[in-house]
Protein backbone atom coordinates (compact mmCIF):
# COMPACT_ATOMS: atom_id res chain seq x y z
CA UNK A 1 0.00 0.00 0.00
CA UNK A 2 2.86 2.35 0.90
CA UNK A 3 4.37 1.75 -2.52
CA UNK A 4 1.15 2.68 -4.30
CA UNK A 5 0.92 5.84 -2.19
CA UNK A 6 4.51 6.63 -3.15
CA UNK A 7 3.57 6.15 -6.81
CA UNK A 8 0.56 8.48 -6.39
CA UNK A 9 2.84 11.09 -4.80
CA UNK A 10 5.33 10.63 -7.64
CA UNK A 11 2.53 11.28 -10.18
CA UNK A 12 1.65 14.58 -8.47
CA UNK A 13 5.28 15.70 -8.21
CA UNK A 14 6.15 14.74 -11.80
CA UNK A 15 3.06 16.37 -13.27
CA UNK A 16 3.78 19.60 -11.37
CA UNK A 17 7.44 19.45 -12.42
CA UNK A 18 6.41 18.83 -16.03
CA UNK A 19 4.29 21.98 -15.95
CA UNK A 20 6.75 24.14 -14.05
CA UNK A 21 10.02 23.22 -15.73
CA UNK A 22 11.16 24.66 -19.03
CA UNK A 23 13.14 27.46 -20.52
CA UNK A 24 11.08 29.70 -18.21
CA UNK A 25 10.10 28.31 -14.80
CA UNK A 26 6.43 28.89 -14.10
CA UNK A 27 4.58 28.22 -10.84
CA UNK A 28 1.37 26.45 -11.97
CA UNK A 29 -0.46 27.76 -8.87
CA UNK A 30 0.47 31.38 -9.52
CA UNK A 31 0.29 31.72 -13.29
CA UNK A 32 -1.69 34.94 -13.59
CA UNK A 33 0.03 36.19 -16.71
CA UNK A 34 -1.79 35.33 -20.00
CA UNK A 35 1.47 34.26 -21.66
CA UNK A 36 2.33 32.00 -18.72
CA UNK A 37 -1.13 30.45 -18.86
CA UNK A 38 -0.78 29.84 -22.60
CA UNK A 39 2.62 28.23 -22.08
CA UNK A 40 1.29 26.12 -19.21
CA UNK A 41 -2.00 24.89 -20.57
CA UNK A 42 -1.60 25.07 -24.37
CA UNK A 43 2.03 23.99 -24.72
CA UNK A 44 3.36 22.19 -21.66
CA UNK A 45 0.25 20.30 -20.54
CA UNK A 46 -0.39 18.59 -23.92
CA UNK A 47 3.29 17.73 -24.22
CA UNK A 48 3.40 16.44 -20.65
CA UNK A 49 0.35 14.25 -21.23
CA UNK A 50 1.81 13.02 -24.54
CA UNK A 51 5.03 12.07 -22.74
CA UNK A 52 3.05 10.34 -19.98
CA UNK A 53 0.90 8.35 -22.43
CA UNK A 54 3.83 7.38 -24.69
CA UNK A 55 6.01 6.33 -21.74
CA UNK A 56 3.16 4.29 -20.28
CA UNK A 57 2.43 2.60 -23.61
CA UNK A 58 6.10 1.71 -24.12
CA UNK A 59 6.36 0.25 -20.60
CA UNK A 60 3.17 -1.80 -21.09
CA UNK A 61 4.43 -3.08 -24.44
CA UNK A 62 7.77 -3.97 -22.82
CA UNK A 63 6.07 -5.94 -20.03
CA UNK A 64 3.96 -7.82 -22.59
CA UNK A 65 6.88 -8.62 -24.91
CA UNK A 66 8.92 -9.92 -21.96
CA UNK A 67 6.18 -12.42 -21.06
CA UNK A 68 5.26 -13.18 -24.67
CA UNK A 69 8.83 -14.09 -25.55
CA UNK A 70 9.69 -15.48 -22.10
CA UNK A 71 12.78 -13.29 -22.19
CA UNK A 72 13.65 -10.61 -19.63
CA UNK A 73 15.74 -8.76 -22.23
CA UNK A 74 12.77 -8.22 -24.53
CA UNK A 75 11.53 -4.66 -25.10
CA UNK A 76 9.04 -3.02 -27.49
CA UNK A 77 11.55 -2.75 -30.33
CA UNK A 78 12.96 -6.27 -30.00
CA UNK A 79 11.07 -7.56 -33.03
CA UNK A 80 12.33 -4.78 -35.30
CA UNK A 81 9.32 -2.46 -35.07
CA UNK A 82 11.55 0.54 -34.30
CA UNK A 83 13.61 -0.13 -37.42
CA UNK A 84 10.64 -0.53 -39.72
CA UNK A 85 8.93 2.54 -38.23
CA UNK A 86 12.11 4.60 -38.65
CA UNK A 87 12.46 3.44 -42.25
CA UNK A 88 8.82 4.44 -42.82
CA UNK A 89 9.33 7.84 -41.18
CA UNK A 90 12.45 8.60 -43.24
CA UNK A 91 10.65 7.49 -46.41
CA UNK A 92 7.89 9.99 -45.58
CA UNK A 93 10.54 12.65 -44.97
CA UNK A 94 12.11 11.96 -48.38
CA UNK A 95 8.88 12.57 -50.24
CA UNK A 96 7.47 15.48 -48.20
CA UNK A 97 10.37 17.01 -46.25
CA UNK A 98 8.34 19.67 -44.43
CA UNK A 99 5.38 17.65 -43.24
CA UNK A 100 5.54 16.15 -39.77
CA UNK A 101 2.17 14.55 -40.49
CA UNK A 102 3.51 12.60 -43.50
CA UNK A 103 6.50 11.51 -41.42
CA UNK A 104 4.19 10.20 -38.68
CA UNK A 105 2.03 8.43 -41.26
CA UNK A 106 5.17 6.86 -42.72
CA UNK A 107 6.26 5.72 -39.25
CA UNK A 108 2.86 4.20 -38.53
CA UNK A 109 2.78 2.38 -41.89
CA UNK A 110 6.38 1.22 -41.42
CA UNK A 111 5.66 -0.05 -37.90
CA UNK A 112 2.70 -2.09 -39.12
CA UNK A 113 4.66 -3.46 -42.09
CA UNK A 114 7.25 -4.70 -39.59
CA UNK A 115 4.56 -6.15 -37.32
CA UNK A 116 2.81 -8.01 -40.16
CA UNK A 117 6.10 -9.59 -41.25
CA UNK A 118 6.90 -10.66 -37.66
CA UNK A 119 3.41 -12.12 -37.25
CA UNK A 120 4.11 -14.51 -40.13
CA UNK A 121 6.82 -16.01 -37.91
CA UNK A 122 4.75 -16.02 -34.71
CA UNK A 123 3.41 -19.52 -35.38
CA UNK A 124 6.98 -20.87 -35.10
CA UNK A 125 7.03 -20.23 -31.34
CA UNK A 126 8.58 -17.53 -29.18
CA UNK A 127 12.24 -18.43 -29.67
CA UNK A 128 12.10 -18.50 -33.46
CA UNK A 129 9.91 -15.41 -33.51
CA UNK A 130 12.54 -13.61 -31.42
CA UNK A 131 15.28 -14.80 -33.76
CA UNK A 132 13.25 -13.66 -36.78
CA UNK A 133 12.68 -10.30 -35.06
CA UNK A 134 16.38 -9.78 -34.40
CA UNK A 135 17.24 -10.62 -38.01
CA UNK A 136 14.46 -8.35 -39.27
CA UNK A 137 15.74 -5.55 -37.02
CA UNK A 138 19.13 -5.90 -38.71
CA UNK A 139 17.41 -5.80 -42.11
CA UNK A 140 15.45 -2.64 -41.23
CA UNK A 141 18.66 -1.03 -39.92
CA UNK A 142 20.23 -1.64 -43.32
CA UNK A 143 17.19 -0.19 -45.10
CA UNK A 144 17.31 2.82 -42.77
CA UNK A 145 21.02 3.37 -43.43
CA UNK A 146 20.32 3.25 -47.18
CA UNK A 147 17.45 5.74 -46.87
CA UNK A 148 19.52 8.09 -44.69
CA UNK A 149 22.31 7.98 -47.27
CA UNK A 150 19.82 9.06 -49.93
CA UNK A 151 18.09 11.68 -47.76
CA UNK A 152 18.80 15.34 -48.64
CA UNK A 153 21.03 17.03 -46.06
CA UNK A 154 18.30 19.30 -44.67
CA UNK A 155 16.21 16.30 -43.69
CA UNK A 156 18.99 14.54 -41.78
CA UNK A 157 18.71 16.55 -38.55
CA UNK A 158 14.95 16.02 -38.42
CA UNK A 159 15.38 12.29 -39.07
CA UNK A 160 18.02 11.85 -36.36
CA UNK A 161 16.01 13.88 -33.84
CA UNK A 162 12.98 11.64 -34.47
CA UNK A 163 15.03 8.46 -34.27
CA UNK A 164 16.33 9.45 -30.82
CA UNK A 165 12.89 10.34 -29.50
CA UNK A 166 11.08 13.57 -30.20
CA UNK A 167 8.07 14.78 -28.25
CA UNK A 168 8.06 18.25 -29.76
CA UNK A 169 6.42 17.32 -33.07
CA UNK A 170 3.80 14.76 -32.09
CA UNK A 171 0.97 14.96 -34.59
CA UNK A 172 -1.22 12.30 -33.07
CA UNK A 173 -4.23 13.79 -31.28
CA UNK A 174 -3.63 13.72 -27.54
CA UNK A 175 -7.05 12.18 -26.96
CA UNK A 176 -6.05 9.18 -29.12
CA UNK A 177 -2.91 8.60 -27.06
CA UNK A 178 -4.68 8.93 -23.71
CA UNK A 179 -7.51 6.68 -24.87
CA UNK A 180 -4.93 4.14 -26.09
CA UNK A 181 -3.24 4.26 -22.66
CA UNK A 182 -6.54 3.51 -20.92
CA UNK A 183 -7.64 0.80 -23.39
CA UNK A 184 -4.21 -0.88 -23.31
CA UNK A 185 -4.20 -0.92 -19.51
CA UNK A 186 -7.75 -2.31 -19.31
CA UNK A 187 -6.91 -5.02 -21.90
CA UNK A 188 -3.74 -5.82 -19.97
CA UNK A 189 -5.62 -6.16 -16.69
CA UNK A 190 -8.20 -8.35 -18.40
CA UNK A 191 -5.37 -10.69 -19.49
CA UNK A 192 -3.36 -10.36 -16.27
CA UNK A 193 -4.10 -13.78 -14.75
CA UNK A 194 -3.32 -15.52 -18.04
CA UNK A 195 -0.05 -13.57 -18.20
CA UNK A 196 0.81 -14.67 -14.65
CA UNK A 197 0.17 -18.29 -15.59
CA UNK A 198 2.29 -17.92 -18.73
CA UNK A 199 5.24 -17.11 -16.46
CA UNK A 200 5.17 -20.82 -15.51
CA UNK A 201 5.95 -21.79 -19.11
CA UNK A 202 3.82 -22.75 -22.07
CA UNK A 203 2.97 -26.31 -21.01
CA UNK A 204 2.10 -25.47 -17.42
CA UNK A 205 -0.05 -22.58 -18.62
CA UNK A 206 -1.96 -24.87 -20.99
CA UNK A 207 -2.32 -27.47 -18.26
CA UNK A 208 -3.91 -24.76 -16.09
CA UNK A 209 -6.49 -24.04 -18.79
CA UNK A 210 -4.91 -21.13 -20.71
CA UNK A 211 -5.26 -21.22 -24.49
CA UNK A 212 -1.62 -20.25 -25.00
CA UNK A 213 -1.75 -19.96 -28.79
CA UNK A 214 -4.66 -17.53 -28.69
CA UNK A 215 -3.11 -15.60 -25.78
CA UNK A 216 0.16 -15.19 -27.67
CA UNK A 217 -1.67 -13.92 -30.77
CA UNK A 218 -3.64 -11.38 -28.74
CA UNK A 219 -0.57 -10.30 -26.84
CA UNK A 220 1.53 -9.88 -29.99
CA UNK A 221 -1.19 -7.83 -31.65
CA UNK A 222 -1.78 -5.69 -28.56
CA UNK A 223 1.91 -5.07 -27.80
CA UNK A 224 2.67 -4.35 -31.46
CA UNK A 225 -0.26 -1.94 -31.88
CA UNK A 226 0.76 -0.07 -28.74
CA UNK A 227 4.39 0.11 -29.90
CA UNK A 228 3.34 1.35 -33.34
CA UNK A 229 1.26 4.11 -31.74
CA UNK A 230 4.03 5.16 -29.35
CA UNK A 231 6.69 5.19 -32.02
CA UNK A 232 4.43 7.19 -34.34
CA UNK A 233 3.80 9.78 -31.63
CA UNK A 234 7.34 10.26 -30.40
CA UNK A 235 9.90 8.40 -32.48
CA UNK A 236 12.04 5.64 -31.01
CA UNK A 237 12.58 6.09 -27.29
CA UNK A 238 14.67 3.34 -25.78
CA UNK A 239 15.03 1.88 -22.28
CA UNK A 240 11.52 2.79 -21.00
CA UNK A 241 10.06 -0.49 -22.26
CA UNK A 242 13.00 -2.54 -21.00
CA UNK A 243 13.72 -0.94 -17.64
CA UNK A 244 10.33 0.09 -16.26
CA UNK A 245 8.63 -3.36 -16.18
CA UNK A 246 11.63 -4.82 -14.32
CA UNK A 247 11.75 -1.83 -11.98
CA UNK A 248 8.05 -2.29 -11.19
CA UNK A 249 8.52 -6.03 -10.64
CA UNK A 250 11.24 -5.21 -8.12
CA UNK A 251 8.91 -2.77 -6.36
CA UNK A 252 5.49 -4.43 -6.73
CA UNK A 253 6.17 -8.15 -7.29
CA UNK A 254 5.60 -10.31 -10.36
CA UNK A 255 1.81 -10.47 -10.65
CA UNK A 256 0.51 -8.52 -13.62
CA UNK A 257 -2.48 -7.01 -11.89
CA UNK A 258 0.17 -4.88 -10.10
CA UNK A 259 2.98 -4.83 -12.69
CA UNK A 260 0.84 -3.51 -15.56
CA UNK A 261 -0.76 -0.48 -13.85
CA UNK A 262 2.53 0.32 -12.12
CA UNK A 263 4.37 0.11 -15.47
CA UNK A 264 1.77 2.22 -17.27
CA UNK A 265 2.24 4.91 -14.62
CA UNK A 266 5.97 4.45 -14.03
CA UNK A 267 6.79 4.52 -17.75
CA UNK A 268 4.77 7.69 -18.10
CA UNK A 269 6.54 9.33 -15.18
CA UNK A 270 10.00 8.39 -16.44
CA UNK A 271 9.27 9.95 -19.80
CA UNK A 272 7.81 13.10 -18.19
CA UNK A 273 10.96 13.48 -16.08
CA UNK A 274 13.21 12.77 -19.05
CA UNK A 275 11.33 15.34 -21.12
CA UNK A 276 11.69 17.94 -18.33
CA UNK A 277 15.44 17.37 -18.40
CA UNK A 278 15.54 17.35 -22.22
CA UNK A 279 13.83 20.75 -22.32
CA UNK A 280 16.03 22.42 -19.72
CA UNK A 281 19.57 21.03 -19.76
CA UNK A 282 20.70 22.99 -22.83
CA UNK A 283 17.73 25.42 -23.07
CA UNK A 284 16.60 27.01 -25.32
CA UNK A 285 17.75 24.02 -27.42
CA UNK A 286 16.44 20.54 -26.62
CA UNK A 287 18.19 17.24 -26.08
CA UNK A 288 16.73 14.07 -27.62
CA UNK A 289 14.47 12.58 -24.94
CA UNK A 290 15.69 9.04 -25.67
CA UNK A 291 19.16 10.01 -24.42
CA UNK A 292 17.64 11.18 -21.13
CA UNK A 293 15.45 8.09 -20.60
CA UNK A 294 18.58 5.97 -20.75
CA UNK A 295 20.54 8.32 -18.49
CA UNK A 296 17.80 8.39 -15.83
CA UNK A 297 16.38 4.87 -16.18
CA UNK A 298 19.54 2.82 -16.29
CA UNK A 299 21.24 4.09 -13.07
CA UNK A 300 17.95 3.88 -11.12
CA UNK A 301 17.39 0.35 -12.32
CA UNK A 302 20.96 -0.75 -11.56
CA UNK A 303 20.75 0.81 -8.08
CA UNK A 304 17.54 -1.06 -7.26
CA UNK A 305 18.91 -4.28 -8.74
CA UNK A 306 22.05 -4.14 -6.61
CA UNK A 307 20.04 -3.33 -3.46
CA UNK A 308 17.71 -6.26 -4.10
CA UNK A 309 20.66 -8.60 -4.71
CA UNK B 1 -17.88 -48.28 -13.03
CA UNK B 2 -17.18 -45.75 -15.81
CA UNK B 3 -13.50 -45.41 -16.65
CA UNK B 4 -12.00 -41.97 -16.06
CA UNK B 5 -9.61 -42.52 -18.93
CA UNK B 6 -10.32 -44.98 -21.72
CA UNK B 7 -7.95 -45.25 -24.67
CA UNK B 8 -7.57 -47.68 -27.51
CA UNK B 9 -5.27 -47.96 -30.52
CA UNK B 10 -3.39 -44.99 -29.03
CA UNK B 11 -0.28 -43.68 -30.81
CA UNK B 12 2.13 -40.84 -30.15
CA UNK B 13 4.72 -39.65 -32.66
CA UNK B 14 7.54 -37.12 -32.39
CA UNK B 15 8.30 -35.81 -35.87
CA UNK B 16 8.48 -38.90 -38.03
CA UNK B 17 9.46 -41.16 -35.09
CA UNK B 18 6.70 -43.36 -33.64
CA UNK B 19 7.18 -43.30 -29.85
CA UNK B 20 4.42 -45.75 -29.04
CA UNK B 21 1.53 -47.28 -30.92
CA UNK B 22 -1.40 -49.58 -30.40
CA UNK B 23 -1.73 -48.90 -26.66
CA UNK B 24 -5.07 -49.47 -24.99
CA UNK B 25 -6.06 -49.26 -21.32
CA UNK B 26 -8.66 -48.01 -18.91
CA UNK B 27 -8.05 -46.02 -15.73
CA UNK B 28 -10.63 -46.09 -12.96
CA UNK B 29 -11.09 -44.01 -9.82
CA UNK B 30 -8.63 -45.00 -7.07
CA UNK B 31 -6.27 -46.69 -9.49
CA UNK B 32 -2.57 -46.03 -10.20
CA UNK B 33 -0.93 -46.90 -13.49
CA UNK B 34 2.87 -46.60 -13.50
CA UNK B 35 4.68 -46.00 -16.78
CA UNK B 36 8.12 -47.61 -17.08
CA UNK B 37 10.64 -47.61 -19.88
CA UNK B 38 14.13 -46.53 -20.89
CA UNK B 39 15.16 -42.88 -21.40
CA UNK B 40 13.62 -41.28 -24.48
CA UNK B 41 11.09 -44.08 -24.90
CA UNK B 42 8.14 -41.68 -24.79
CA UNK B 43 6.90 -41.90 -21.18
CA UNK B 44 6.61 -38.12 -20.72
CA UNK B 45 5.12 -37.79 -24.19
CA UNK B 46 2.42 -40.30 -23.20
CA UNK B 47 1.47 -38.09 -20.23
CA UNK B 48 1.55 -34.94 -22.36
CA UNK B 49 -0.69 -36.60 -24.93
CA UNK B 50 -3.14 -37.75 -22.24
CA UNK B 51 -3.20 -34.17 -20.89
CA UNK B 52 -3.99 -32.89 -24.39
CA UNK B 53 -0.74 -30.93 -24.51
CA UNK B 54 0.66 -32.67 -27.61
CA UNK B 55 -1.23 -34.33 -30.47
CA UNK B 56 -1.91 -38.07 -30.52
CA UNK B 57 -4.00 -40.48 -32.54
CA UNK B 58 -6.45 -43.19 -31.59
CA UNK B 59 -9.52 -43.14 -29.43
CA UNK B 60 -9.14 -41.19 -26.16
CA UNK B 61 -12.05 -40.69 -23.78
CA UNK B 62 -11.91 -38.71 -20.55
CA UNK B 63 -14.74 -39.05 -18.04
CA UNK B 64 -16.76 -40.83 -20.75
CA UNK B 65 -16.37 -38.07 -23.36
CA UNK B 66 -14.04 -37.91 -26.38
CA UNK B 67 -11.04 -35.78 -25.51
CA UNK B 68 -11.57 -33.64 -28.63
CA UNK B 69 -14.84 -32.39 -27.13
CA UNK B 70 -13.03 -30.81 -24.18
CA UNK B 71 -12.23 -27.12 -24.13
CA UNK B 72 -8.88 -26.23 -22.56
CA UNK B 73 -10.50 -24.93 -19.38
CA UNK B 74 -12.66 -28.07 -19.08
CA UNK B 75 -9.57 -30.19 -19.60
CA UNK B 76 -7.77 -28.40 -16.78
CA UNK B 77 -10.68 -29.21 -14.46
CA UNK B 78 -10.52 -32.92 -15.37
CA UNK B 79 -6.78 -33.53 -15.53
CA UNK B 80 -3.84 -32.13 -13.53
CA UNK B 81 -0.42 -32.60 -15.13
CA UNK B 82 2.76 -32.35 -13.09
CA UNK B 83 6.02 -31.90 -14.96
CA UNK B 84 9.29 -30.13 -14.36
CA UNK B 85 8.85 -26.35 -14.18
CA UNK B 86 11.05 -24.51 -16.68
CA UNK B 87 13.35 -21.78 -15.28
CA UNK B 88 11.36 -18.63 -14.52
CA UNK B 89 13.07 -15.25 -14.81
CA UNK B 90 10.45 -12.90 -13.46
CA UNK B 91 10.68 -13.35 -9.68
CA UNK B 92 7.49 -15.34 -9.14
CA UNK B 93 7.36 -16.49 -5.51
CA UNK B 94 6.36 -19.93 -4.24
CA UNK B 95 3.13 -18.51 -2.77
CA UNK B 96 2.24 -16.91 -6.10
CA UNK B 97 2.99 -20.16 -7.95
CA UNK B 98 0.73 -22.11 -5.57
CA UNK B 99 -2.04 -19.51 -5.83
CA UNK B 100 -1.93 -19.79 -9.62
CA UNK B 101 -2.41 -23.56 -9.29
CA UNK B 102 -5.15 -23.18 -6.70
CA UNK B 103 -7.24 -20.74 -8.75
CA UNK B 104 -10.36 -20.04 -6.68
CA UNK B 105 -9.12 -22.18 -3.77
CA UNK B 106 -6.40 -19.75 -2.61
CA UNK B 107 -7.42 -20.22 1.03
CA UNK B 108 -6.05 -23.78 0.91
CA UNK B 109 -2.53 -22.68 -0.01
CA UNK B 110 -1.17 -22.35 3.55
CA UNK B 111 -2.57 -25.69 4.71
CA UNK B 112 -1.27 -27.55 1.65
CA UNK B 113 2.12 -25.79 1.90
CA UNK B 114 2.41 -26.98 5.51
CA UNK B 115 1.33 -30.52 4.60
CA UNK B 116 3.84 -30.70 1.74
CA UNK B 117 6.70 -29.20 3.80
CA UNK B 118 7.07 -26.02 1.71
CA UNK B 119 5.61 -23.52 4.21
CA UNK B 120 9.06 -22.06 4.90
CA UNK B 121 9.61 -21.49 1.18
CA UNK B 122 6.41 -19.53 0.52
CA UNK B 123 8.01 -16.07 0.30
CA UNK B 124 11.00 -17.18 -1.76
CA UNK B 125 11.28 -16.67 -5.55
CA UNK B 126 11.07 -19.92 -7.54
CA UNK B 127 14.35 -19.11 -9.27
CA UNK B 128 16.25 -19.30 -5.97
CA UNK B 129 15.11 -22.82 -5.05
CA UNK B 130 17.09 -26.03 -5.44
CA UNK B 131 15.77 -28.70 -7.82
CA UNK B 132 14.40 -30.73 -4.90
CA UNK B 133 12.64 -27.70 -3.38
CA UNK B 134 11.12 -26.85 -6.73
CA UNK B 135 9.87 -30.42 -7.05
CA UNK B 136 8.24 -30.20 -3.60
CA UNK B 137 6.58 -26.94 -4.64
CA UNK B 138 5.28 -28.61 -7.81
CA UNK B 139 3.84 -31.47 -5.75
CA UNK B 140 2.16 -28.92 -3.47
CA UNK B 141 0.77 -27.20 -6.59
CA UNK B 142 -0.58 -30.57 -7.70
CA UNK B 143 -2.26 -31.09 -4.33
CA UNK B 144 -4.14 -27.84 -4.92
CA UNK B 145 -5.63 -29.18 -8.16
CA UNK B 146 -8.85 -30.91 -7.24
CA UNK B 147 -9.16 -32.93 -10.43
CA UNK B 148 -10.20 -36.59 -10.64
CA UNK B 149 -7.15 -37.51 -12.75
CA UNK B 150 -3.49 -36.76 -12.00
CA UNK B 151 -0.69 -37.25 -14.51
CA UNK B 152 2.66 -37.23 -12.72
CA UNK B 153 5.96 -37.09 -14.57
CA UNK B 154 8.71 -38.39 -12.28
CA UNK B 155 7.23 -36.92 -9.08
CA UNK B 156 10.09 -38.23 -6.92
CA UNK B 157 12.90 -36.85 -9.11
CA UNK B 158 15.39 -34.61 -7.23
CA UNK B 159 13.76 -35.40 -3.84
CA UNK B 160 15.73 -36.58 -0.82
CA UNK B 161 14.74 -39.90 0.77
CA UNK B 162 12.38 -38.35 3.32
CA UNK B 163 10.46 -36.45 0.66
CA UNK B 164 10.47 -39.39 -1.76
CA UNK B 165 8.74 -41.44 0.94
CA UNK B 166 6.40 -38.54 1.64
CA UNK B 167 5.52 -38.37 -2.05
CA UNK B 168 4.79 -42.12 -2.27
CA UNK B 169 2.62 -41.94 0.87
CA UNK B 170 0.80 -38.95 -0.59
CA UNK B 171 0.07 -40.91 -3.78
CA UNK B 172 -1.26 -43.84 -1.77
CA UNK B 173 -3.50 -41.52 0.27
CA UNK B 174 -4.82 -39.91 -2.88
CA UNK B 175 -5.48 -43.31 -4.42
CA UNK B 176 -7.39 -44.22 -1.27
CA UNK B 177 -9.42 -41.03 -1.67
CA UNK B 178 -10.45 -42.10 -5.17
CA UNK B 179 -7.92 -40.17 -7.26
CA UNK B 180 -6.81 -41.87 -10.49
CA UNK B 181 -3.17 -41.47 -11.46
CA UNK B 182 -0.83 -42.22 -14.34
CA UNK B 183 2.71 -41.89 -13.01
CA UNK B 184 6.07 -42.01 -14.74
CA UNK B 185 8.71 -43.48 -12.42
CA UNK B 186 12.24 -44.81 -12.76
CA UNK B 187 12.60 -46.42 -9.33
CA UNK B 188 11.23 -49.97 -9.42
CA UNK B 189 10.68 -50.13 -5.65
CA UNK B 190 8.62 -46.96 -5.74
CA UNK B 191 6.71 -48.35 -8.72
CA UNK B 192 6.00 -51.57 -6.81
CA UNK B 193 4.81 -49.50 -3.85
CA UNK B 194 2.06 -47.70 -5.77
CA UNK B 195 1.28 -49.44 -9.06
CA UNK B 196 -1.93 -51.32 -9.71
CA UNK B 197 -1.10 -51.62 -13.40
CA UNK B 198 1.98 -50.96 -15.51
CA UNK B 199 2.50 -49.53 -18.97
CA UNK B 200 5.84 -50.68 -20.38
CA UNK B 201 7.18 -48.60 -23.26
CA UNK B 202 10.16 -50.10 -25.07
CA UNK B 203 11.33 -47.06 -27.08
CA UNK B 204 10.85 -48.92 -30.36
CA UNK B 205 7.18 -48.10 -30.76
CA UNK B 206 5.91 -50.96 -28.58
CA UNK B 207 3.78 -50.45 -25.49
CA UNK B 208 2.31 -53.05 -23.17
CA UNK B 209 -0.32 -52.65 -20.47
CA UNK B 210 -0.87 -55.19 -17.73
CA UNK B 211 -1.40 -55.97 -14.10
CA UNK B 212 1.57 -54.80 -12.03
CA UNK B 213 1.88 -57.96 -9.95
CA UNK B 214 2.25 -60.16 -13.05
CA UNK B 215 4.62 -57.86 -14.93
CA UNK B 216 6.91 -57.46 -11.92
CA UNK B 217 7.05 -61.25 -11.54
CA UNK B 218 8.58 -62.20 -14.89
CA UNK B 219 11.73 -61.08 -16.71
CA UNK B 220 10.00 -58.55 -18.96
CA UNK B 221 11.34 -55.58 -17.00
CA UNK B 222 14.86 -56.93 -17.29
CA UNK B 223 14.44 -57.09 -21.06
CA UNK B 224 12.74 -53.69 -21.16
CA UNK B 225 15.66 -51.93 -19.50
CA UNK B 226 18.29 -54.27 -20.96
CA UNK B 227 19.63 -54.59 -17.40
CA UNK B 228 19.90 -57.55 -14.98
CA UNK B 229 17.33 -57.52 -12.17
CA UNK B 230 16.87 -59.90 -9.26
CA UNK B 231 14.32 -60.50 -6.52
CA UNK B 232 15.39 -59.69 -2.97
CA UNK B 233 12.59 -60.95 -0.79
CA UNK B 234 9.52 -59.46 -2.38
CA UNK B 235 11.46 -56.59 -4.03
CA UNK B 236 12.68 -56.43 -7.61
CA UNK B 237 16.06 -54.68 -7.56
CA UNK B 238 18.94 -54.04 -9.99
CA UNK B 239 21.56 -56.78 -9.85
CA UNK B 240 24.87 -54.87 -9.51
CA UNK B 241 26.85 -58.07 -8.88
CA UNK B 242 29.09 -58.73 -5.89
CA UNK B 243 30.87 -55.76 -4.28
CA UNK B 244 34.65 -56.27 -3.98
Amino acid sequence: MMRWMFLALAIAVCLLLGLAVGEHWINPFAAHDALDRTILWDLRLPRLLTAFAVGGLLALAGAWFQVLLGNPLAEPYVLGVAGSASAGAVTGLMFVPDSAWVMSAGAFAGAWLGIVIVMVFSRLGPNRMLLAGVVLAAFWSAVLALLLALLPEQGLFRAFAWMMGDLSHSDLPLAVLLLAWVVALVCGLFLSRSLDVLLLGERHAEALGVDVKRLRQRLLLLASAVTALAVTAAGTIGFVGLVIPHLMRLLFGSLHRAVLPASAIGGGLLLVLADCAARTVIAPAELPVGVLTAMIGVPVFLLLLSRRA
Amino acid sequence: MTALISISDFSVTRGSHVLLSGLGFELHAGEVVVVLGPNGAGKSSLLLALAGLIPCSGSVELLGRPVAAFRRTEMSQAVAWQGELPPTEFGLTVRQRLELAAGEACAAVDAVAAAMDVALLLHRPLGELSSGERQRVELAALMLRNTPIWLLDEPTAHLDLKHQMHCIRMMREQRGAGRAMVVVLHDLQQAMAVADHLILIDGKGGAEYGEARKLFADDRLSRLFDAPLCMQGSLLVPDYGEQR
